[in-house]
């Protein structure tokens, strides 16, 4: 099977002369056409994961200056007591709209922004999976980000808190600034989903050959898991999202406890996504302290096995503390003591984080750098953090510190410390692969003292204040209650800390012409980004096989090898963008993977799919549908031209007498992964929606109120119908790859038939038995699960259509059968939708 | 005054003690890590590199020691916890329940004496009496507020369609002021109470007297011109015609600490100004403006309302 | 073509995830047959020594089951004949770290699970 010696690909070391530097200099030029970037307006079309690892980077940081702007104005207003710089009603937006752009415009992308232009570099390899998938969750990002930041200046902005707890937020009280908000929320889930994604597929399948999972670095193994949060965090989110848009568009009632709903609903499902949502905040800013440790300790890290328990640890124990949000709301003492031991729990493995970078440290040669300075900054700020958390945790002390400053002060200190300082730690330190300059040390380290100090006096009174009496979220407070003093102090630290961010970003923005360029590898660190020269596109020259966890210190002919393309895929001689894709375990190839170019289809997406979210905000119910169906037919496009492509050939020479295939359906393909990964977050929110319905049956005597029901048989006919359409998608995979085209074609119809006859019977029981959803939160729910499972359904048939009308097409044949595999895996989780839906609402409570 | 680090009430006290001992080992434990942390990044020239095995060591015992003092602070924790908020009395123990409802922006309070007297009604000022366990029955009658005396102990969220109950023990007399502590709306920082707590004869005395009329309550200009201007549409009196139930009761309003829900000086000028202007003082609030008002008409119900004692 | 739902590959990194699966089951146990007994029966109830009992069963069930997945881990790292780091590019390496990283896993979920238990101990009834 392999050809050794092929002469195209620069495979083994020939004699050098000029004939070799000719070759290398030909797959230079194909390389560098074929990976570069589009040129004039069509640059913004452009897919790159270093392009748009800068636009998200950038626009992350601007959304952060926005909200930092406000937080001064927030603390201008409480500079001194009963003050009037701002009314009741733009303080209460300020401090909502500092909250909720910082905590999903800035926290949340800027890591994926990180991930996106560093990872590939990182895993040896020169793209992640799904480049459009990248380019689409920025354009949705950016959208919904200026969306929400300009409602401020229309006075429109979200008001009641970042959280935003119904009935406040579902009332009047709560204008369209509640619509907005869920509106900036909608794009921020669907680019963190598709980042998810990405992450998974990227670290698990797309690292270099010989990259075993005990190699790699640990920026991936977090990033690994934090995707894998992000798949079981933002779903219950969603659907709070949907329950709380359908109270406020619909007048469905799930918070309005007049009609049996509940607001504490919302809170659980808000915590049990903002819990882990901080740590999915916290863990990438540390695991850019990971990377930055070793280099400036000179040495491997100490203890890489501990680390990856204090990801894993870290990811699963943060999903048991959302309660401690709501300590103060009257559940069961039992219930809360649960969630506070977690919450202490959770102490020992972000501990143990601290002790790997101190025995790094201790065990290295440690040099200066102005990254080692924010990140030890960051560190110390951080433990400050942590142990007020474990304070906190403490339920009885919680219910004096709850809603006060002293929260304020201990969310700070942790994200401050934990988060801010270490990715700016990780701008100076990545800086010099985005064009080639190093930011200045000297004002580095003036920037750092001004927001260290200033951090601190801004927020270490809170403390105190916050014990004193100081509630959170007050647009003003009285003289006599002592906390003057210490509410002026800590306006003038705010400020301190506001000037070292500007000398940050001026020394970022500043035209750098004249400044030295930076070496190849300026701080002389171990890991593969820094094979990545930031003149070229290509990311890696050619991808090699590693053999250590710090390639570039330990394999010393590893980079000159890489540069002269002695490795695998050095050259692009079809003219496509192609990396490998390796085992999960230990990275062994297996197949060659071409990522899509330029494309302006992923941008029309995210176009179009804003403007359907922003058209509904607005009650413009015709743009709406027509931005829906220009949304539909640009993902089809997208669908069709990027996926499940029939290559030209079945095998191709990566190099070094390696040949791999091109073309791999079912489990091993990228495809099928990235539809299980979204399929798991989809199920999750489906679940999340499902607790809901146990929910409301907890707290009534009477769950449904002597409402009707559903009935049985429509629901169990439903059932009935879905698990045929299931099985018979099936056995047209396995007619199809039996060649036996024509049976396939049929069955897909037949399922699709089955499909829709199963939407039918399920929207039948509530229909005819006059299930009224505005009347009780009994029918509500019931139709809110009827209507999930249908437009899921709806999903299907779509997908049905797809497999059959590529059946035709001859671009699903029984040879080349990804779409089949993939909108197989789709109804696996269909009928375990199907099924749930329709037995919980046929026969649970009637049946108890 | 609404100090949690300054208790007067049992729980306040127990949790103050928690937290300074937290601070503590807090700063013990922090002073550890950074000593450490600021060892470790010194340059290496001038200091020992420490071995890979004994760098290791320290990750494996700092974490084991991490585990032991989380333990430790856990079941400390949960035992004083059990002994917090007891919610059975004994039996035959009487019982002083209050219920509290929170609005937007003020606190609807209904004293439930536990030895049969009558019921009494009242709004933003809460008294109880020292040495006896007070049973606080939270509700709320729109969006979701939280009763909060910090000297005294905890908070307890108010929620719309659910209960609450919060059970407190004043250990000393004094004057405090509580606050809503959820949240609610433009005015949520205007919305306060002054929390007395009193020696238990003088608490029964105060209690027995504001169950009858105000000996003002009867007669004059002011509250002809209060029932004029429809102000009982709202606001009840005793002793009075006016029967409204939708703002805070008046009946004893000139004996309070504070309007406004703890946050005017009780006096004839700043009752007046709350009636000119509720808007301007409370935002959001729901009082409608009386500016329309001469003068001295506002004067005479501001007069007669500081004289309901 | 057996029906398997994951590839053989991904199902031996999965068994990283073991116990604090285990704890994550264990913890929703606990909780929601506390927070379900809570509200319906009301605060206070002769039946919550019954509910303490079934959360110290549930609890020794998930330390023995994590005690298990932890010997299976000792055996996956060698029975500690190698100390780490494991960052040789050789299968046995890679096993061996799988298996250090799995066993200090179940060790934090075994603590994990008695912080869990430990409010069935010194908590007598729901209160509110």
């Amino acid at each position: 099977m392999s050809a050794r010696g092929t002469k195209k690909g620069g495979g083994t070391a020939k004699a050098p002369g000029s004939d070799d530097r000719q070759k290398r200099e030909a797959q230079e030029k194909r390389l560098r056409a074929v990976w570069k970037s589009p040129s004039g307006w069509r640059y913004w079309t452009s897919v790159n994961n270093t392009d748009i690892g800068v636009w998200y980077a950038s626009t992350a940081f601007m959304f952060m200056l926005f909200a930092g702007v406000l937080a001064l104005m927030v603390r201008t207003q409480l500079a001194v007591p009963d003050n009037d710089f701002l009314s009741a009603d733009v303080y209460n937006q300020a401090f909502t709209l500092h909250g909720t752009v910082m905590m999903f415009l800035f926290a949340v992308p800027i890591f994926e922004a990180f991930a996106i232009f560093v990872l590939p570099g990182m895993l040896g390899t020169r793209e992640l999976p799904f480049p459009r998938l990248s380019a689409f969750g920025f354009w949705s990002f950016l959208l919904g980000g200026v969306f929400v930041c300009g409602s401020i200046f229309f006075g429109a902005a979200p008001n009641s808190g970042w959280f935003m707890y119904p009935p406040l937020a579902t009332s009047e009280d709560a204008g369209i600034g509640a619509d907005i908000w869920l509106l900036g929320l909608s794009f921020i889930e669907v680019a963190s989903l598709a980042a998810a994604v990405e992450l998974i597929v990227g670290i698990m399948k797309f690292r270099a050959p010989g990259m075993r999972i005990n190699m790699m670095p640990l920026f991936a193994w977090y990033l690994l898991i934090v995707a894998g949060m992000i798949l079981f965090a933002f779903p219950p989110l969603i659907a709070g999202d949907i329950l709380f848009e359908a109270q406020r568009l619909l007048d469905w009632p799930f918070f309005d406890t007049s009609r049996g709903g509940d607001p504490i609903l919302w809170q659980h499902l808000f915590w049990i996504f903002g819990h882990p949502e901080v740590y999915i905040v916290f863990l990438p800013a540390i695991a850019l302290m990971a990377m930055i440790v070793p280099t400036f300790a000179q040495r491997p890290i100490v203890g890489y096995s501990w680390i990856v328990l204090a990801a894993v640890g870290t990811g699963f124990l943060s999903f048991g503390l959302w309660v401690h949000h709501m300590f103060a709301t009257g559940l069961p003492t039992i219930s809360l003591a649960f969630f506070s031991a977690a919450s202490e729990a959770v102490a020992i493995p972000t501990g143990v984080q601290i002790f790997v970078f101190i025995a790094t440290l201790l065990a290295g040669r440690v040099i200066f750098s102005v990254p080692m300075l924010f990140g030890a900054g960051g560190l110390a700020i951080f433990v400050i953090g942590g142990l007020t958390g474990v304070m906190v945790a403490i339920a009885p002390f919680d219910w004096q510190a709850h809603d006060t400053y002293f929260v304020v002060a201990h969310l700070h200190y942790v994200l401050i410390g934990g988060m801010l300082f270490p990715i700016v730690a990780g701008l100076y330190y990545y800086y010099p692969l985005i064009g080639g300059k190093l930011l200045s040390a000297r004002l580095g380290k003036i920037a750092f003292w001004l927001m260290f100090v200033g951090f601190n006096v801004a927020f270490f009174p809170m403390h105190l204040t916050g014990l004193r009496g100081m509630p959170r979220r007050v647009f003003t407070y009285p003289e006599e209650l002592g906390w003057d003093w210490l509410n002026l102090i800590s306006t003038v630290g705010a400020f301190v800390f506001a000037t070292g961010v500007l000398v940050v970003v001026f020394d970022a923005v500043r035209p750098k012409g004249k400044a030295l360029d930076a070496s190849r590898n300026p701080w002389n660190a171990g890991t593969m980004e820094w094979a990545t020269p930031p003149s070229e596109n290509w990311g890696m020259r050619s991808i090699p096989e590693v053999k250590s966890r710090y390639p570039l210190w330990e394999e010393k002919e590893l980079l000159r090898e890489i540069d002269e393309g002695r490795w695998y895929l050095p050259d692009a001689q079809e003219g496509r963008r192609e990396a490998l894709m390796t085992s999960v375990l230990d990275g062994e190839p297996q197949e060659v993977f071409r990522v899509p170019g330029t494309s302006y289809l992923a941008f029309i997406c995210a176009m179009t799919l804003g403007g359907v979210f922003i058209a509904m905000t607005y009650h413009a119910w015709w743009l709406a549908l027509i931005s829906a169906v220009a949304f539909f037919v640009a993902l089809m496009g997208w669908i069709w031209t990027g996926t499940g492509q029939i290559p030209e050939k079945n095998e191709k020479d990566v190099g070094r007498g390696l040949k791999l295939p091109l073309y791999v359906s079912g489990q091993p393909s990228a495809g099928w992964w990235a539809m299980f990964i979204t399929m798991i977050g989809d199920g999750t929110a489906f679940g999340s929606l499902l607790f809901g319905y146990f929910f409301y049956w907890t707290i009534h005597e009477d769950y449904t109120a002597g409402l009707p029901g559903p009935g049985m048989v429509w629901p169990l006919v439903a059932l009935g119908l879905f698990v045929a359409a299931w099985l018979i998608m099936i056995i047209s995979k396995r007619l199809n790859s039996a060649g036996r085209v024509g049976l396939f074609r049929l069955a897909l119809v037949a399922s699709l038939l089955l499909t829709v006859a199963g939407s039918g019977a399920g929207l039948a029981g509530p229909w005819l038995y006059d299930m009224n959803p505005e009347l009780h939160v009994y029918p509500a729910i019931v139709w809110t699960l009827v209507i999930w499972t249908v437009a899921h359904a709806g999903v299907g048939v779509i997908m049905q259509a797809f497999c059959l009308a590529g059946s035709f097409a001859g671009r699903l044949t029984p040879r080349y059968d990804k779409d089949i595999h993939n909108v197989v895996l789709f109804w696996h989780f269909m009928a375990v939708t199907a099924v749930f839906t329709f037995a919980v609402i046929g026969l649970f409570p009637r049946a108890l | 005054m609404q100090s949690a680090l300054d208790p007067a009430g049992h729980e306040a006290a127990q949790v103050s003690h928690l937290f300074e001992a937290m601070v503590i080992g807090g700063a013990v434990i922090f002073t550890a890590m950074i000593g450490l942390l600021l060892y470790a990044v010194q340059d290496h020239k001038r200091r020992r590199t420490v071995s890979e095995e004994g760098a290791a060591k320290l990750i494996l015992w700092g974490t084991v020691g991490t585990v032991a003092v989380l333990f430790v602070l856990l079941a400390v924790s949960l035992s004083v916890w059990s002994g917090l908020r007891q919610w059975d009395p004994e039996p035959g123990a009487p019982q002083l329940q209050i219920s509290v409802t929170g609005e937007q922006f003020w606190w609807r309070v209904t004293y439930h004496p536990s030895d049969g007297q009558s019921v009494v009604t009242a709004a933003n000022e809460i008294r109880i009496p020292v040495g006896q366990r007070v049973n606080f029955i939270l509700n709320s009658a729109d969006m979701i507020h939280s009763f909060w005396i910090p000297p005294l102990g905890g908070k307890m969220d108010m929620i719309p369609g659910r209960t609450n109950h919060l059970s407190l023990l004043a250990t000393k007399p004094g004057v405090f002021r509580g606050v809503c502590a959820e949240f609610c709306g433009e005015s949520h920082a205007l919305m306060a109470f002054a929390a007395v707590a009193m020696e238990p004869a003088d608490f029964d005395a105060w209690l027995a007297a504001r169950a009858n009329p105000s000996p003002a309550a009867a007669g004059g200009e002011g509250l002809q011109a209060f029932l004029r201007q429809g102000c009982s549409a709202c606001h009840t009196i005793n002793g009075t015609p006016a029967a409204g139930k939708v703002g805070p009761d008046l009946s004893h309003v000139g004996s309070r600490q504070s309007i406004g829900a703890g946050i005017l000086p009780n006096t004839v000028e700043t009752i007046a100004r709350f009636i000119r202007e509720p808007d301007m003082v409370k935002p959001g609030v729901m009082m409608p403006s009386y500016a329309m008002l001469p003068e001295n008409e506002i004067q005479a119900i501001a007069t007669y309302l500081k004289g309901l004692e | 073509m057996g029906f398997r739902i994951l590839p053989k590959e991904v199902e031996s990194l999965w068994t990283l995830f073991t116990a604090p699966v285990i704890w994550a089951v264990h913890f929703l146990v606990c909780y929601v047959w506390a927070a379900i007994y809570c509200a319906k029966k009301g605060p206070i109830d002769a039946g919550f020594p019954l509910l303490r009992g079934g959360i110290g069963a549930a609890t020794i069930v998930a330390l023995l089951l994590i005690l298990l997945a932890a010997y299976l881990a000792w055996r996956q790292w060698g029975f500690g004949v190698v100390d780490p780091p494991h960052d040789q590019p050789d299968t046995r390496s890679r096993i061996l770290f799988q298996g250090f990283a799995t066993l200090l896993l179940s060790a934090l979920s075994f603590v994990a699970v008695i912080f869990t238990a430990l409010p069935a101990l010194f908590l007598e009834a729901c209160f509110p």
